[in-house]
């Protein structure tokens, strides 16, 4: 008896999934054309530009090169925005913490003394992800004027050997 | 004479109900994968992003997964929250619930460091806390399905 039931549970589960995924399809056929063709990682590199010109109009960004420029140049201020135990792990040498969930809740920390004139480097852990934009965006609006996002971020830092620390 | 025929109880014919504890962990469990569901569908282009982070599947496919995903988590969710094919939606979640544990495990034998793209409240990077919470969930689905097989000890 168990035997049949459970056959019938899997008809209906596998009805079930044959729904969602004629829904899935259509209401995402662009998404799963262009995967087809090969073109998802360009196509979500445009997306996330479009996404990112009108979410965070007015947020300069650097490049990995220009970030390294300005590192070796001394007197930015360079804040990590990824998770507090990604920063513990390891960082950028001499960064300070600060996610846009720790910048909500307690305002800028660890910047009461900074110069609203200083250079600050923001960055997060990939170009996938947001967090450095949403901070530098919130330091703007909070008067600091020579804000940055290095879109690249950690792990491109990481990546090219760039000095690296754990001390906070 | 009047022949009187016994009267059949009432309950032979009916489904035996399901109790009431048991339709509330069904909501609650459906209510879950419902919001998790919406997120994904909403944000298809970030949900793709997610699953090419785990470089497991040919990017040829990463499009129908996250076409695909949301809606099998919507679909089960809202099946199970308006109380249709309970157990088979049970058995979907487990699947679905069961095959991100084996990616989740194979991701951190890799020793890859990426968020889980579980579509939860907050982002959470792949690790033992998302295997306890994706087991939980497991846990959830499976001990509801086996509280609605309705000849379960009979076997």
């Amino acid at each position: 008896m168990i035997r049949r039931l459970v056959g019938g549970d899997l008809a209906w589960a596998a009805f079930i999934l044959g729904l969602a995924v004629l829904f899935g399809l259509g209401q995402h056929w662009t998404l799963v054309r262009v995967s087809f063709k090969g073109e998802l990682t360009s196509y979500l590199d445009k997306e996330r530009a479009a996404r990112r010109e009108a979410k965070f109009q007015g947020v300069k960004t650097i490049s990995l090169a220009q970030t390294y420029e300005i590192f070796q140049q001394g007197g930015a201020l360079f804040v990590d925005a990824r998770k507090p135990e990604e920063y513990a792990e390891l960082h950028i040498s001499g960064a300070i913490h600060l996610d846009p969930w720790k910048l909500d809740m307690e305002g800028p920390r660890g910047l009461e003394g900074v110069e609203k004139t200083r250079p600050i480097v923001v960055y997060c852990s990939q170009v996938q992800c947001d967090a450095s934009l949403k901070v530098a965006e919130k330091l703007q609006s909070l008067g600091f004027s020579e804000v940055a996002a290095f879109l690249a971020g950690f792990n491109a830092w990481d990546q090219a050997g760039y000095p690296v620390d754990t001390s906070k | 004479m009047l022949i009187q025929v016994p009267n059949k109880p009432k309950t032979e014919n009916r489904k035996p109900k399901t109790p009431l504890a048991a339709r509330l962990l069904e909501i609650a469990l459906g209510g879950v994968f419902l919001y998790a569901g919406a997120l994904k569908h909403l944000h298809p282009q970030e949900f793709a992003e997610a699953i090419l982070a785990y470089q497991l599947l040919p990017q040829s496919l990463v499009g129908t997964a996250a076409a695909v995903i949301p809606w099998t988590e919507l679909a089960a969710g809202l099946f199970l929250i308006f109380g249709l094919k309970r157990r088979s939606c049970l058995l979907i979640l487990a699947l679905l619930t069961g095959s991100f544990m084996v990616v989740l495990l194979i991701t951190m034998a890799r020793g890859l460091k990426i968020d889980c793209g579980c579509g939860l409240f907050s982002s959470r990077q792949v690790g033992w806390g998302a295997v306890l919470i994706d087991a939980a969930f497991l846990v959830w689905a499976a001990v509801l399905y086996w509280w609605e097989l309705p000849a379960r000890g009979e076997s």
